[in-house]
């Protein structure tokens, strides 16, 4: 899946020479906890977090390398992070998750060329998941672990054809050295049968399942 | 506030004849023990010392045949009176008697506050046949014993004294075997609040006057209120709960009375929902209140033939043997006799529409027209018979409302199918097409005016579909135990969901891990059902009664018993008996093996009976 069809187009910005309290203020009224700072045409400058607007009020805490008169940072400028990690529209969302599952960072503005065009949090890495794993839809999920090897996935699916299964989504892990775990969703109350049905047909169906959560 | 020495009711073996028989001679010797005049209004009080028209008592043969008849013989007559004179709030009783009639026993006594006397009570134990026995021809006919007030009065008010009492009461006649508790007071000040606790008129044409007056009240005031919608209140709870929505204004007098119209003395103005303003200003009356105190309800069944006609595909778990199995275990053992058999009706369309899309019963409906064997999906396998069977089912719900509403049962058991809670407005699911509860919870709401409907759903699987339908209503709670939606379906009914806009916080949702079994289910049901339900205060409770979360139902995993069935049962009658005059209809919804959920089912029933259930046999061992 690419960044692009996935990622927040209305975006709320601020500029360099913005207050703090200002950018605070945005991000009190859109509840957001970033704001991509930009400069004409779009030109992504750094970004600055709410945990940035935080540690900037706090006394002794650096930040930026500016300083107004007073010695405390004034402006947006001063505190943002100028060395950002940013995402083009062609990434995928492989590529925001490997970066976010490394911590310390909570969004990634997405650009063509220098401009800002959108931007990805981890609450829509999230929702792509619930989407692909089909979560928050009607049915159960039942597990099945299945020796490695391709033939076994293949007479699994011939089965639940041949069940007449509603298949909502399968994912298939692995599961140690030597087994597939699939996850097959399906639409239908009567799971005891379906299980017993594939328990039949050779399969290894746990009772219960506790494989994700 | 102990009664540690009496028995609980059909728990222990009748003392011997022998002992009650000494007790009775201790007692008059005692002077504590007296025949009394039977006509009733003879027996009046007549000052300090001798306070009553009393005789001799009545034979010792007699004496012991009424207290056979009465008590079982399960309590002593020295340990009844003791039993019936706690000291509560610093209120004791003094000069307790026991008096004979010819077929009742009377206790009374005057009732003291720090040595002072404060007033005195008088109760009257006694049978009387229940109606719908009265016309039967067999001769020996279990009636109702009923304790029943003759008379309370104390000088001092508002002490909460009454109160505590008739609540220890309430138990103490339970544990006696007594069904009913009746209470009688004139009500000249507190009406609203009286009516509010469940008291009536004493007689129908006191209470047909009360409905005139209201309607010339509001004739007056030219308010927006149909006729019918007067005609069709038939307690004095309803009068005072009466639209809500129309404030009008009264006028208070020095001494606290409220009248309509303003004058001198009646000065000082409030504003109060009409039924409340209207019982305020209305002339005293004589009201009467039954409190149930647990044994003996008239519980109604609702069967048809019809429900079968809904054939699921060979191998499909919800089959019409379901049914069929449990209706023959209603009918055994004599348990039929004690049901009320209800006939479901077809409902009319526009009932229906307030909870489906007239599109979406029209596709159910041509789908069984043109012979589809499944209709949406797989799991909802139809046959010739399953659109008019949907109907009737919700048609089932309406009836047991019905019933409840007109009395002609204290609650009922819908034996209905195919089950409900997953149909949503316009989806079909898990077994379901109409939303049996749900079209019953607005049909309630349509036809009698009811505001606040309790859903409680203790299926195995989340009620999905009911949830959906009353997320932003406020007025309808809807509460789910069922296991986690990630290990079962249909995958909804996390913690989270709480309802949304003006119903957030109206919808409760209790997912339960796989294997939690009795323990666990009593434990959720006592911590976050029942202070639910009574943070509600619910004018009707409706059950989506599922029995698959059973240990031996194979659907899913979790593995409760019927006396989880039972303990959540006998709870909400209690709490159905404070809030909403014991008003519960219960609705089928899963449950696929034949003995649990036979089992599980029966038990259900003869708690709704207010009947003991052995404890739970099926799965202990």
């Amino acid at each position: 899946m690419f960044v692009g069809p996935r990622m927040k187009r209305n975006l709320v910005t601020v500029t360099c020479g913005a207050t703090l309290e200002e950018a605070a203020r945005l991000l009190k009224t859109h509840r957001i906890h970033h704001l991509p700072v930009v400069g004409e045409g779009s030109r992504l400058e750094g970004i600055v977090s709410d945990t940035d607007l935080r540690n900037a009020t706090l006394d002794g805490t650096p930040g930026g390398a500016d300083r107004g008169d007073s010695g405390r940072p004034v402006s947006v400028g001063e505190i943002m992070t100028r060395d950002v990690v940013t995402l083009s529209p062609g990434d995928t969302l492989d590529d925001a998750m490997l970066v976010l599952s490394r911590g310390r960072i909570g969004a990634l503005p997405v650009v063509e060329g220098e401009r800002l065009v959108g931007i990805v949090t981890k609450a829509d890495i999230i929702s792509a998941l619930l989407f692909t794993l089909d979560i928050g839809g009607m049915g159960v999920r039942i597990e099945v672990f299945l020796p490695r090897d391709v033939r076994e996935v293949a007479r699994l699916v011939g089965a639940l054809a041949d069940l007449q299964t509603e298949v909502r989504s399968i994912v298939l892990a692995p599961h140690g050295a030597n087994a597939y775990a699939a996850f097959v969703r399906v639409a239908t109350i009567d799971v005891g049968s379906l299980k017993g049905r594939l328990r039949e047909a050779g399969f290894k169906v746990p009772e219960v399942a506790e494989f994700l959560e | 506030m102990e009664n540690g020495t009496l028995a609980k009711g059909g728990r222990v073996d009748p003392l011997p004849e022998p002992e009650i028989l000494e007790g009775f001679e201790r007692l008059i010797a005692a002077d504590r023990l007296f025949g009394a005049e039977l006509n009733a209004s003879v027996i009046k009080k007549s000052g300090k010392g001798a306070p009553f028209l009393v005789r001799r008592p009545p034979s010792r043969a007699r004496m012991l045949e009424i207290w056979r008849d009465l008590f079982a013989n399960r309590v002593l007559p020295q340990d009844l009176l003791d039993a019936l004179a706690p000291e509560v709030l610093g209120f004791t009783h003094e000069d307790g008697l026991l008096l004979f009639g010819k077929d009742r026993v009377l206790y009374d006594c005057r009732i003291f506050r720090a040595n002072e006397p404060v007033g005195h009570l008088t109760l009257s134990f006694y049978r009387e046949l229940e109606p719908v026995f009265r016309f039967l021809p067999f001769p020996r006919r279990p009636g109702l014993r009923i304790v029943y007030i003759e008379g309370i009065s104390l000088s001092a008010q508002s002490t909460g004294f009454a109160s505590s009492l008739f609540r220890f009461y309430e138990r103490l006649f339970h544990d006696l075997g007594f069904h009913r508790f009746r209470l009688k007071a004139s009500l000249s000040v507190g009406k609203y609040y009286w009516a509010k606790e469940g008291f009536d008129c004493e007689d129908r044409k006191q209470f047909a006057e009360m409905r005139e007056n209201l309607h010339a009240l509001v004739r007056r005031l030219g308010l927006p209120v149909e006729e019918q919608e007067i005609r069709r209140l038939n307690h004095a709870s309803r009068i005072a709960s009466f639209r809500r929505d129309l404030a009008i204004p009264v006028y208070r007098n020095a001494e606290g009375y409220y009248s309509v119209d303003r004058d001198a003395s009646h000065a000082e103005e409030f504003r109060f929902p009409l039924g409340k303003a209207f019982l305020l200003c209305s002339p005293p009356w004589d009201g009467y209140k039954v409190i149930y105190t647990g044994t003996p309800r008239r519980t109604g069944f609702v069967w048809s033939e019809r429900f079968l006609g809904h054939r699921t595909r060979p191998g499909h778990v919800e089959s019409p043997r379901r049914l069929e199995a449990l209706l023959a275990a209603a009918r055994e053992g004599g348990m039929g006799e004690s049901l009320i058999f209800l006939e479901p009706y077809t409902p009319a369309m526009a009932s229906l529409h307030a909870v489906h899309d007239p599109a979406y019963l029209d596709a159910f409906r041509e789908a069984v027209a043109r012979g589809d064997r499944k209709f949406v999906v797989r799991d909802c396998s139809i046959s010739e018979g399953s659109y008019e069977a949907a109907l009737l089912a919700a048609g089932g719900v309406m009836a047991g409302i019905d019933a409840v509403f007109s009395d002609r049962a204290d609650n009922v058991f819908c034996a209905v199918r195919p089950p409900g809670h997953h149909a949503g407005r316009a989806s079909a699911m898990g077994f379901c097409f109409v939303n049996n509860v749900a079209a019953g919870a607005r049909y309630a709401r349509s036809a009698y005016g009811v505001g606040r409907v309790y859903i409680l759903d203790w299926d195995v699987h989340h009620g999905n579909g009911t949830q959906a339908l009353f997320d932003e209503d406020p007025l309808t709670f809807f509460c789910s135990l069922h296991e986690h939606p990630s290990f079962c379906y249909p995958g909804t009914g996390r913690r989270m969901e709480k309802g949304a806009g003006a119903g957030l916080g109206a919808t409760l949702n209790i997912p339960l891990p796989p294997h939690a079994g009795d323990r666990e289910m009593i434990e959720a049901f006592e911590r976050e059902v029942v202070p639910s339900i009574e943070a509600f205060r619910p004018e009707l409770i409706l059950l989506s009664a599922g029995f698959d979360a059973h240990r031996d139902d194979p659907i899913a995993e979790l593995e409760c018993t019927e006396d989880a069935y039972v303990h959540m049962t006998r709870r909400v009658l209690e709490m159905a008996d404070r809030h909403c005059g014991g008003r519960v209809v219960s609705v089928l919804e899963g449950g696929y093996r034949m003995e649990s959920l036979v089992s599980s089912a029966i038990a259900h029933i003869r708690t709704l009976q207010g009947r003991e259930v052995p404890p739970c046999s099926s799965a202990r061992g």
